[in-house]
Order: structure tokens, then C-alpha cells, then sequence
């Protein structure tokens, strides 16, 4: 059979209205994703956007909002980052958790949930990712975030070099990695607008004098740093003796020593370029992973799929997998348990810069009843209004 | 079974679809792409998810550009007559000399794609102006075409710049560093391989003087002679060169303006230098010439986000790891090749990482260099084939199957050459120590 179609100006013209037809509607939902997610802030947080930490983000739409609170009892300071990858969300919802829970009774607390805010506004094509997750909140309610991309909105930086040239070490990588937040560090504040974000960050931990700061992540199962601390040589010892406590209380964790000629990320460049105390921690996703099969929120959500199970059987994997999957509540739970464990272990180490929060809920209640427990109503109002 | 249903089915039908679409229905590749891509959604349960068809295009949003606008410098250059005058230059020069010509022919095809990691670049830059020069010596035009496009992907591979190496390498936080010597090793062999198989027979029968031939010759010398050879006729390509190298060597310093600018900037240059040319008609025909391969991509894009939201991928991904070990160099020498009929690229991000965290035990510089060498065959495998098809188009071969003929044996030496660098990762790490 041969369809032998002559095109004439009504067949171009009823083309061009279905290409204008297709723009519509998906530009449309792309559209749709550039609105912040709410958060609703404990009492106690003050919020505040990086742009007062570095004045080249004002108005930019790589600003993000950080939000502090303060105990009574002076101590050290430690910062919380989510969201650097937002197609990580146990990154981001365990800074969310953070926020929406915590009660400093020592020292300060900065989280910053959505680091790399345009990287929430766009998934990056051909992953299939879902746009959003969605969480019931206990009264019934839904609270939804953005599922986003590794990358920074094509919106706001393209087009990108076909090489990456790390500036401060030379280092060359993929041209895509440069709409990497966490290949951008130290930063440059007269860069691309990733390396003025990751500036403003540097500029954060320097002003702040940050004790420790945790940058949270996921990495999919194949990948051998996953389930992990990867801590700068400062960080180390602390590390360590976090790690020991963890796994005492049954939760596996490595730990890697981050890479001296690995450039860019920030457990190498936060403790070189300031004086905090670095550490990136990994849990396993595989929506992100490049084994999963269908990909849908379910899958974000469960963290369960048919072809990590084979791949598990075939020893592909760096973590443990069977068919209960890797749940987003355990990935979240494993987040915000190790970073209570290293703040206690903090105070140990370093008495004077300890820090002490309360009110967040253990790693067996999340398991058991679920993130959306820990997340406020949609509706409740928080500093006047939701953030 | 279990493991086939219903993501194998749904492979089955997507290829089916698509089969039935280019053969029974003699549709468009682009078309049958996009057909088959939307059987699969509705088959898995997404209906006409317009989201990720559109998304999936998107996907090649910047090859698509860079094409389109290297297809604008490469009628810019023809029009304003170097293409001839460099051609002419050559062959007066080095005709007599088979295997220095065909040595430096090769350089200059694979220089660009060294420098930009794109094997496109190749095709459509020095493999169009060095096609006349190995025609007109008495390379057919099929080899010629084969022989650039072979040209292209091994510039793609070679060092400096290896793109696949590097999106390898950030699958497992390898730096780009080191592979200089790896990545030579990979390419010069199999380079002089194409040489000897495609070029210099041809070029040794005709360095033998014929008078007939002589005065044939001469004569169309003198017609690629209209326009004189001088400096200023390369300012199209001084312009490009300066644009990207110099991106690469003053990062911050200088604006990283993206390829698709680079070549416009630089054809826009060919107005300053040799015959006079007229721009919308050059950038009509190139954009005419090009469509049907954006149209693939297009296609392309959408299969693949298609086959990631419905769980084709993931099958088909483990399905090669579940190849059992003494089969899986097999599986690394036909897969990846056979995925770069989606995107070579493609291929390294979504198998090459797999593969190198399944040979942890070996050198892992050498295990990736000889991965990025195998995926760089996916630039010769149809339906996109992006090297075999740019070098039909600047040989004038209509049929670039014809073109991708002659390509099979020095692909399979390609292949085998990139297994036994994986195979000799170690004892030839410990070697480059």
C-alpha cells in the first residue's frame, strides 16, 4: 500500500493549526510546573532568600528561599539542603520534613528545601519522569511536589557548551554538566546562572560561619556511592562516628571519603572554599536509575519495579533489593535519621558548636505511618502566609 | 514469561508498528516513528500522552539546530567556491603521493569531530570540502561517502574531546582525564585500517599517469581554479575554528555561544570572502536537505521517551545485562551499536554505564574508551545513521544504505578493536604507567 498524498496550502495550513493545537495544550503543562511547591514552616523559622546572601540572585529566577530558625541556647550552625537535584525527592522532602517539624533548642538551623529552584520547573526529556508526587496529609488532604530534572531549566541557561570546563580547577566534563548544581561549586559570581547559584550558597556557609552542612541526595541502585556519606577529609572523623551509629541501630550506610580530583561537588568544594564541615548523602532512587522500567509516580513513590528485581538477582546492584522495593518513606526516613545522628554526634565532638533539634519524628515512625503524617495541612497558614 | 509481559509486547508492537508504518504503508521514517510511538502509549494504558511526545523531541532539540545550521555553513563554503579551490590544491599537490593524501584526508575529516565530539560536524565541514578531492582522484562516490563517514565516527572518538567517554564517565563520577593516549590507541589502528580498505587501492591505480586521463583531469582543475586559492577564502573556517576552540581554551572569558550560533556566525563570514552568495536561497536548500533527517529525530525522540514511560527501556537494558557472562562482550558489540540507532549518545548514557559498572574489575579508562569507540557505530546504524547519511548527502549518493555497505567490514573491525581494549584494559593500563 502507498499513500501518495500532494500537499497543496490547505493541507499546510491544517498542519500548522495541529502543530499550534499540540504547543498549546503541552506548553500548557509544562507551564504548570513553574509555581513553587507550598511549604509550611514550623513555629520559629524565619524566611529569608539567598539573594541576601549574595545580591546577584535578586530577582533571578535561580533565588531560592532559605529559612532559619534559631534556638535559645547559643551553639553552632547547621544547614540542610534539598532539592540540588530535583529529580531526588527524598532530598528535598526530608528538608521539607525539616522544616515543617523541627524545634531548635540549640544553635541554628538554615534549610534550604528547593536549592535549585528552575530544576523543579521542567523534566528532562526522554526520562518520562512524572511531574509531581503527591502525599495525604492526615486530615485527608493531599500536599503534592514537583518531580523535576538534575538539570537547571533549559529556560533559564541554554544553549550549554558541548564541554563543561570546571573554571576554578579546569576539570572538563559532559557539557550538560554544566546546568549542575553540584559541579558548579565554588562558584562564580559573574557566571552562568548555576555557578551565581552555587556562589550564593558558598556565600551562605561563608557569612554564616555553618558548622555543618548536609547536601541530600539520591542516586539509583546500579551506582556503587548509593546508601552512602561521602564526607570531605574535615568531615571525616564525624562521619565515621555518625556511620558507626547508624549502623548500630540497623541502618546500612558507607562511607566514602570524597575524591580530591573530582571537581565541582559540593563534599569537595564546600570544605576547601569555607569552614564547614561537608557532607553529601546518597539514598536509592530508581526512577533515577537507567535500569527501571515504566516510570510513573507510583514508581517514585514505591521504589518498586519489576526490572531492578531482575537486575538484583543478576548482582547489578550496590544495595540490597527485593519486591518491597526501595519506598520513598524509608529513603526519607534513612535522610533525616542520619542527620539527627550526626547533629548528636556533633555535640559530642564539638561541644561548643553543638546543635540540638527536637521534634522530629524517628526512622521507625516514618516507615510505619508515612511522610504525608509528617507534612502539614495544604491549608494552614504559617508566618501569615504558606511559603 | 513474566519477565516478557507485557513490557516485551509492548517492544514487539512499537517495532511492529513501526515496521508496518516505513514498509506496508511507505510512510515517512519520522512519521512511523511517531505512529509507533503512540501504539505504545495507548497499548500500555497512557493514551496520547502529548507531554512526553512533545518532551521526547526535545530531547534533540540541539542536534537538530546544530544540523540545521551546519547544513547552512556547508552550502555557504560550496557557494562562495572553496570547497573547489581546496580540492583543486590537494589533488595538483599530493596526487602522486597515495598514502600521505590519504593519511592527511583522513586528519582532516576526523579534525573536526575531535574538537567538537560530533560526528555531524565531521560530515558536513571538512568531509564535505575532502569528498571532491578523493572523488575526483577515482575513489567511487560510495566508498568516498563510506570513508568520511568512517572518518566521522572516529573523530567523534578521538582525543581531545570524546563525548561518549564522558557521559560515561559522569554516570560513575569519572573525571575526563587521562584518556588522551586510551582514546588514540582506540582510533589510529582502525583509522589506517579504512585507509587501507577503502581508499588507497583506488588512489595507487589512479597516481599512475593516464594521458587521457591527464588531460580530463586537467581540465576540470582549471574549472575548480575560478576562484583563487587564498587566505581570505578560509575565513568561514578560521571563524569557526577561533568561535569554538576558543570557548574550550577561555572558558568565562570567552562567550560560550552553543554550536547552531557558531556556524551561522561563520557562514554569515562567508560574505567577506570569495563568490558572491545568496543566503536565503542557501539556507532554503540546506533546510530542505536536512528536514527529513530532523524529522527522524523528531521521530526518534518521541519513540524514546515512550519506551522509557512504558517500561521498553528497563527490558531492554537488563535483557543485555542478563546476557550470561561469557556472552557479554557479544552483547556489548551488538547492542550498543544497535541502541545508537536511536543515538549513539543515547547508547552510552543508557548501556555504557551499565557496562563499565559490570567490568568494575578492569581499568576503567580503558574499559570506557573502548565502550565510547563501540557506541560511536551507532552513528552508522539506521534509521538515523547521521554519519552514513551526511556523507550520502555530501557525495551526492542518493541511497545511504549503499553508503553504509561498504561501512560493514571496517564497523565489525571497529567493534572487535573496541572488545579487545576492553579485554586488555589491564595490561594495557599497566603499560601506559
Amino acid at each position: 500500500m502507498n499513500f501518495d498524498f500532494k500537499g497543496n496550502k490547505i493541507t499546510a495550513t491544517a498542519l500548522l493549526a495541529l502543530a499550534l493545537g499540540v504547543c498549546v495544550v503541552a506548553g500548557r503543562e509544562f507551564a504548570g510546573n513553574a509555581e513553587m511547591d507550598a511549604v509550611f514552616p514550623a513555629e520559629g523559622f524565619q524566611k529569608k532568600m539567598l539573594s541576601d546572601y549574595f545580591g546577584g540572585l535578586k530577582g533571578h529566577p535561580m533565588d531560592t528561599p532559605v529559612f532559619v530558625q534559631e534556638g535559645p541556647e547559643p551553639g553552632g550552625s547547621v544547614l540542610i539542603l534539598g532539592g540540588t537535584h530535583p529529580n531526588e525527592p527524598s532530598g528535598y522532602v526530608s528538608a521539607a520534613l525539616f522544616l515543617e517539624n523541627a524545634r531548635v533548642a540549640r544553635g541554628r538551623l538554615f534549610v534550604i528545601p528547593f536549592a535549585n529552584a528552575s530544576g523543579f520547573a521542567n523534566t528532562l526529556a526522554q526520562e518520562a519522569s512524572p511531574n509531581r508526587i503527591r502525599f495525604a496529609v492526615l486530615d485527608g488532604s493531599v500536599r503534592t511536589f514537583r518531580y523535576g530534572s538534575r538539570d537547571t531549566s533549559p529556560v533559564v541557561m541554554w544553549p550549554t557548551p558541548d564541554i563543561y570546563i570546571h573554571k576554578s580547577s579546569g576539570q572538563e566534563l559532559a557539557g550538560n554538566e554544566s546546568k549542575n548544581l553540584n559541579r558548579a561549586y565554588p562558584g562564580d559570581p559573574e557566571g552562568t546562572p548555576v555557578e551565581r547559584l552555587a556562589y550564593g550558597i558558598m556565600e551562605l556557609l561563608r557569612g554564616e560561619r555553618i558548622t555543618l552542612a548536609f547536601d541530600l541526595h539520591e542516586a539509583s541502585p546500579e551506582y556503587p556511592v548509593v546508601e552512602a556519606i561521602v564526607a570531605h577529609e574535615r568531615s571525616l572523623e564525624l562521619a565515621a562516628a555518625a556511620t558507626m551509629e547508624l549502623i548500630g541501630q540497623g541502618i546500612d550506610m558507607r562511607l566514602e571519603p570524597s575524591p580530591k580530583n573530582l571537581h565541582g561537588l559540593s563534599h569537595r568544594e564546600w570544605g576547601d572554599f569555607t569552614e564547614t564541615m561537608p557532607i553529601l548523602m546518597e539514598s536509592a532512587n530508581p526512577s533515577q536509575g537507567r535500569l527501571r522500567g515504566r516510570t510513573d509516580e507510583a514508581l517514585a513513590l514505591s521504589g518498586r519495579d519489576k526490572a531492578y528485581l531482575k537486575a538484583a538477582g543478576l548482582g547489578r546492584l550496590f544495595v540490597p533489593y527485593d519486591e518491597n522495593g526501595k519506598p520513598l518513606e524509608q529513603r526519607v526516613a534513612r535522610h533525616v535519621t542520619a542527620i539527627n545522628v550526626f547533629l548528636e554526634t556533633l555535640s559530642l565532638f564539638d561541644e561548643p558548636n553543638g546543635v540540638s533539634v527536637e521534634n522530629m519524628p524517628g526512622y521507625g515512625e516514618i516507615v510505619e505511618k508515612g511522610v504525608g503524617a509528617y507534612l502539614r495541612k495544604p491549608n494552614r497558614e504559617s508566618n501569615g502566609k504558606p511559603n | 514469561m513474566d519477565w516478557f509481559w507485557p513490557e516485551g509486547f509492548y517492544a514487539l508492537a512499537m517495532l511492529a508498528a513501526f515496521a508496518l508504518g516505513v514498509f506496508a504503508l511507505s510512510l515517512p521514517v519520522a512519521i512511523a516513528m511517531c505512529g509507533s510511538a503512540v501504539i505504545g502509549a495507548a497499548l500500555a494504558g497512557f493514551g496520547l500522552p502529548l507531554r512526553h511526545l512533545v518532551e521526547g523531541m526535545f530531547g534533540y532539540i540541539d542536534t537538530i539546530l546544530i544540523i540545521a545550521t551546519a547544513m547552512i555553513f556547508m552550502n555557504a563554503v560550496q557557494s562562495i567556491g572553496l570547497m573547489d579551490a581546496v580540492a583543486a590544491w590537494i589533488i595538483r599537490r599530493f596526487r602522486r603521493s597515495p598514502f600521505p593524501l590519504a593519511c592527511g584526508v583522513m586528519f582532516l575529516i576526523m579534525l573536526p569531530g575531535m574538537l567538537t565530539g560530533s560526528s555531524t560536524a565531521c560530515c558536513l565541514t571538512t568531509g564535505a570540502l575532502v569528498a571532491p578531492v578523493l572523488m575526483k582522484l577515482g575513489v567511487p562516490s560510495e566508498k568516498t561517502a563510506a570513508f568520511i563517514a568512517l572518518g566521522a565516527v572516529l573523530g567523534m572518538v578521538a582525543p581531545p574531546i570524546n563525548i561518549p567517554v564522558m557521559i560515561i564517565g559522569g554516570g560513575i563520577d569519572m573525571p575526563y582525564v587521562g584518556f588522551a593516549v586510551p582514546l588514540l590507541i582506540a582510533t589510529v589502528p582502525v583509522a589506517l585500517l579504512v585507509i587501507a580498505i577503502l581508499a588507497l587501492p583506488h588512489l595507487r591505480r589512479n597516481s599512475a599517469a593516464d594521458p587521457e586521463l591527464e588531460r580530463e583531469l586537467e581540465r576540470e582543475l582549471a574549472r575548480m581554479e575560478e576562484v583563487p586559492l587564498t587566505a581570505r577564502l578560509f575565513l568561514p573556517f578560521v571563524v569557526l575554528i577561533v568561535l569554538m576552540l576558543g570557548e574550550q581554551t577561555l572558558p568565562g572569558v570567552f562567550p560560550s555561544l552553543g554550536m547552531p550560533l557558531q556556524f551561522l556566525l561563520a557562514s554569515a563570514s562567508a560574505f567577506l570572502a570569495g563568490r558572491r552568495w545568496n543566503a536565503l536561497e542557501s539556507a532554503t536548500d540546506a533546510v530542505r536537505d536536512a528536514i527529513p533527517v530532523l524529522g527522524i529525530l523528531m521521530g526518534v525522540g518521541m519513540f524514546v521517551q515512550i519506551m522509557t514511560l512504558t517500561g521498553v527501556r528497563g527490558f531492554v537494558v537488563v535483557s543485555a545485562l542478563a546476557i550470561p557472562s561469557w556472552l557479554l562482550y557479544v552483547s556489548i558489540a551488538t547492542t550498543i551499536p544497535a541502541f545508537g540507532a536511536i543515538s549513539s549518545f543515547g547508547a552510552a548514557s543508557v548501556l555504557g554505564v551499565p557496562f563499565i559498572l559490570a567490568l568494575l574489575s578492569r581499568d576503567q579508562i580503558l574499559v570506557a574508551t573502548g565502550l565510547a569507540l563501540i557506541s560511536g557505530l551507532g552513528d552508522l546504524v539506521p534509521p538515523t545513521a547521521l554519519a552514513g547519511i551526511f556523507a550520502a548527502q555530501v557525495t551526492g549518493v542518493k541511497n545511504y544504505f549503499a553508503v553504509l555497505k561498504h561501512c560493514l567490514i571496517p564497523s565489525l573491525a571497529i567493534a572487535l578493536w573496541g572488545i579487545a581494549v576492553i579485554l586488555l584494559a589491564n595490561p594495557l593500563a599497566a603499560l601506559l604507567r
